[in-house]
């Protein structure tokens, strides 16, 4: 038997969890694209570097974004993947799909591209790793065809995502699916025409357990929730008691606010103390449900580190209605990325933004009155900023 | 490293296609780039853009910010994006002469 | 021309009737068994949902593959979970048994439910990313080859998040997860002054440093580095391909817990740093995935049910948890920069 080339990577190809280094194969069997990237690969794996160069600027007719240029650094020695881009598809909200749009996915990149994927990329779009600048026009005029769009890249709207929401989910407060394909509907141009300072995410979870991670991955968080009280099946709770289940410590005991109580046959709720934190729901689906006056909170400013430092959304708007046609979340996040635009530096999120001008001088930029859900405390420093118009003035 | 025939002139080119030494930036290079970019015809609009991209860099060491190029062009997005089917960056940046605009994608 | 700014293909058309019909009237869920997910409607109706893990990295191949299977069990639906499973929507009961039984006879691993190790959210890392510091698929693939037996059941005290990002850009959910392995580089970047001056946007590269390492160089027409303030982001080298700053020599990983990004009795938490360093030994960087499952069965011999990482570290306070884990607490521990201050003690409540 011939000596592998690639020792390093067969390696990867044992062990119980499913192999990607398997998966490039596959692709490398009938694409010299993909044979490149797995020689490549282990080139890297001995050398313990990569070996893609820096930036890389294509893309398709008409759009500014949704294609990544990478260009291999070693183009002697691995030719076929001296061009090899990706190209962002805009997914199906939910992740959803039928076996035939995969297929004619699949299709459509084996004819045009390297046969690799991700499915999906952190941000939400369907990944498809590698093909030559020639290819990309013929390839998104057919996705085009098709009905896939392309997703965001650079310095606008990216590509927004979310949960599964009421197509799967009992805790779903709100719809994130058909939010997400909306918000990406109407803000099309700022996601195939990057114009801003940098990129902007939206992402949306239909509850607080924030399964899309839009709270930490996203500068605008829209989080599922109600504002009237939890229903409680007191019958259902007791059945889960009689069951076994550690009602004190799992439920009771775990209530950030303790608002729950359980007496033996029923439990007691204190509704507004309740932080709509979700764990008793969590904890017994079947006998507590969420509020029936539904909306979202909108959190604003999440990113990873850098360049300020990471951050976790900040807490905008403690409540809204978020119902089809959506006007008024659209007309707030048209505000927001209309001063975004107009007051970031280049490469500044809008959450480093907010850090540097204050949040109050935020606030009153987009129009929005302070309210004390926005804040864990009041300040603690005496260091005003009082207007003039707020003093007496002398003479 | 590649280059493109400029009247006969080999001018080296980054995999992008842009300029490796932005020093020997002229009008055929413009016209050249222009073809390469789905540029049909370079109008006075498009050296509007092109000078004022070019005065800009020189001025401030950085490209603007695409809503500057717009506010002060007078020009919206969609009418650049006419002018230059493949965008501000990749088009009249690459036209112009300036360093490949860079940063996370 | 090509049809543009059309957006995503409508969800309507990709979702099961069973969801179509239930849409918004689902009453409750259970987990029958790891893996599989039973729905249950106010209508009565059913769906079974049995999740696979993938590999992330996926061929055209294996898609047609699980689109067989969906084809022959589930009436041609399936979806991704936003970590990369893959979720067989089975509608009809009689179905989900052989179609775990076909699952098992070609090896997938379905699980990922509940109190699981899920699916590692991870970025391109060597495979295709140009500032990377460490692999990202290699590193997920060689821990879940030890911690697979955490997908496939449900003992944990709750669900573990585990994240891998090549750089500190942390695509992926790093900053707030369980478990966080980041890579980082170590030396400062390397200036090649000629390219600097002909293609990089000096005011931008300046600006890009978090701590004002960067000044500009006019003799040169270039910038330079200030060592001593220098923390290795590579965010120099992002805006400016001339400030190269992968070190294969002195890269590696580090890795972060406690994060959390579910609102669920705590509060969205932020992963604190657990080891500094640990070196890329490819192909399955036995270091890493030795502290990884370190940390895990720590974790899951001394956490109370319910009690994600975080939480448990938080009852337990950090100065337990290095002495349970036996990890060494350094200088590198103490945060310096922006916030720093608020992560120092300030009240005499502690323990020893």
């Amino acid at each position: 038997m011939a000596q592998s080339k690639t020792p390093l990577l067969d390696d990867l190809e044992k062990g119980a969890w499913p192999s990607f280094v398997t998966e490039m194969k596959k692709a490398a069997a009938k694409k010299a694209n993909s044979q490149d990237l797995v020689d490549q690969l282990e080139l890297s794996y001995k050398d313990k570097t990569g070996y893609w160069k820096h930036g890389g600027i294509v893309g398709v007719k008409g759009y500014g974004g949704g294609v990544i240029g990478r260009y291999s650094a070693k183009p002697e020695e691995f030719p076929n993947v001296k061009e090899f881009h990706t190209v962002r598809v805009n997914m199906v909200p939910g992740f959803f799909y039928t076996t035939e749009a995969l297929r004619s996915l699949c299709e459509t990149w084996d004819k045009f591209g390297s046969g690799l994927t991700n499915m999906h990329g952190s941000t939400g779009d369907v990944i498809l790793l590698g093909t030559t600048t020639e290819n990309l026009q013929p390839c998104f005029d057919e996705l085009s065809e098709k009905g896939w769009d392309l997703g965001g890249s650079g310095g606008g709207l990216r590509t927004p995502s979310g949960c599964v929401g009421m197509a799967r989910c009992e805790f779903a407060c709100m719809d994130s699916m058909d939010f997400i394909q909306e918000v990406t509907r109407h803000f099309q141009n700022e996601i195939h025409r990057p114009a801003w300072p940098y990129k902007f995410k939206i992402k949306c979870s239909a509850c607080a357990n924030d399964c899309a991670a839009a709270t930490a991955r996203s500068d605008f968080a829209v989080i599922g929730t109600w504002r009237d009280t939890l229903k409680i099946d007191q019958k259902a709770v007791n059945e889960y008691v009689k069951g076994g289940f550690d009602i004190q410590q799992l439920v009771v005991g775990k209530c950030p606010t303790k608002a729950l109580e359980y007496t033996g046959t029923e439990l007691k709720f204190d509704a507004e103390n309740c932080v709509r934190c979700m764990n008793c729901i969590d904890m017994m689906p079947k006998a507590i449900k969420p509020g029936k006056d539904r909306g979202a909170a909108i959190l604003i400013g999440g990113k990873a580190p850098v360049v300020k430092s990471a951050f976790i959304g900040w807490v905008l708007v403690p409540f809204m209605k978020v119902d089809a046609p959506y006007t008024e979340i659209f007309d707030l996040i048209s505000r927001i990325t209309e001063y975004f635009d107009e007051h970031a530096k280049a490469r500044e999120r809008i959450g480093e933004l907010i850090y540097r001008v204050g949040m109050g001088n935020f606030l009153k930029g987009i129009g929005l009155t302070p309210q004390p859900q926005m804040v864990s405390a009041p300040r603690a420093n005496p260091y005003i900023f009082w207007q003039d118009e707020e003093v007496v003035k002398h003479g | 490293m590649s280059s493109i025939d400029v009247k006969g002139q080999q001018i080296e080119v980054d995999e992008d296609g842009f300029l490796v030494d932005p020093d020997v930036w002229n009008q055929d290079i413009v016209e050249a780039f222009a073809k390469l970019e789905d540029v049909t015809e370079l109008t006075e609009d498009h050296w509007k853009v092109i000078n004022y991209l070019r005065d800009y860099y020189k001025q401030f060491g950085i490209a603007p910010m695409i809503r500057k190029l717009c506010k002060d062009t007078g020009f919206s997005l969609k009418q650049i994006y006419d002018m230059f089917p493949s965008g501000p960056a990749k088009g009249a940046c690459k036209l112009a002469g300036l360093p490949k605009p860079t940063g996370c994608v | 021309m090509a049809k543009t700014d059309f957006g995503p293909p409508d969800y309507r058309t990709m979702i099961p009737p069973v969801i179509a019909n239930n849409y918004g009237k689902w009453s409750y869920h259970e987990i029958p068994q790891p893996g599989v997910l039973k729905h249950v409607s106010e209508t009565g109706d059913v769906l079974y949902s049995v999740r696979i893990a993938s590999a992330r990295l996926i061929s055209t191949d294996w898609i047609k593959e699980i689109c067989d299977i969906a084809e022959k069990y589930c009436g041609g639906y399936l979806r991704f979970t936003t970590r990369h499973n893959v979720e067989f929507l089975v509608s009809d009961e009689k179905q989900l048994q052989p179609l775990l039984a076909d699952l098992k006879g070609r090896g997938y691993l379905v699980g990922g439910t509940g109190n699981a190790i899920s699916n590692v959210v991870h970025t391109q890392g060597w495979i295709h990313c140009h500032t990377p510091a460490t692999d990202a698929s290699g590193l997920v693939k060689a821990m879940m080859d030890e911690l697979h037996g955490y997908f496939t059941t449900m003992k944990l005290p709750a669900r573990v998040r585990l994240a891998v990002a090549c750089c500190v850009n942390m695509c992926g959910a790093c900053h707030c997860s369980d478990i966080a392995i980041v890579g980082i580089h170590r030396t400062i970047p390397r200036i090649n002054h000629e390219g600097v001056a002909k293609a990089c946007e000096i005011p931008s590269v300046i600006a890009a440093c978090p701590t004002g390492a960067i000044r500009p160089n006019p003799k040169l027409k270039s910038v330079e580095v200030i060592k001593e303030k220098c923390m290795f982001c590579g965010n120099c080298y992002t805006m400016c391909p001339s400030m190269e700053i992968a070190d294969p020599v002195n890269d590696g990983v580090s890795i972060w817990v406690g994060g959390k990004v579910s609102n669920a009795r705590t509060a969205p938490k932020f992963s604190r740093l657990a080891i500094p360093f640990l070196p890329n030994n490819p192909p399955r960087w036995p270091e890493v995935t030795d502290a990884v499952k370190h940390l895990v069965e720590v974790y899951a011999k001394n956490a109370r049910a319910g009690e994600r990482m975080g939480e448990w570290i938080d009852r337990i306070g950090w100065e337990r948890f290095f002495k349970l884990t036996d990890i060494p607490f350094t200088e590198k521990h103490i945060d310096d920069f922006t916030f720093a201050p608020t992560t120092f003690r300030s009240t005499s409540q502690f323990r020893l």
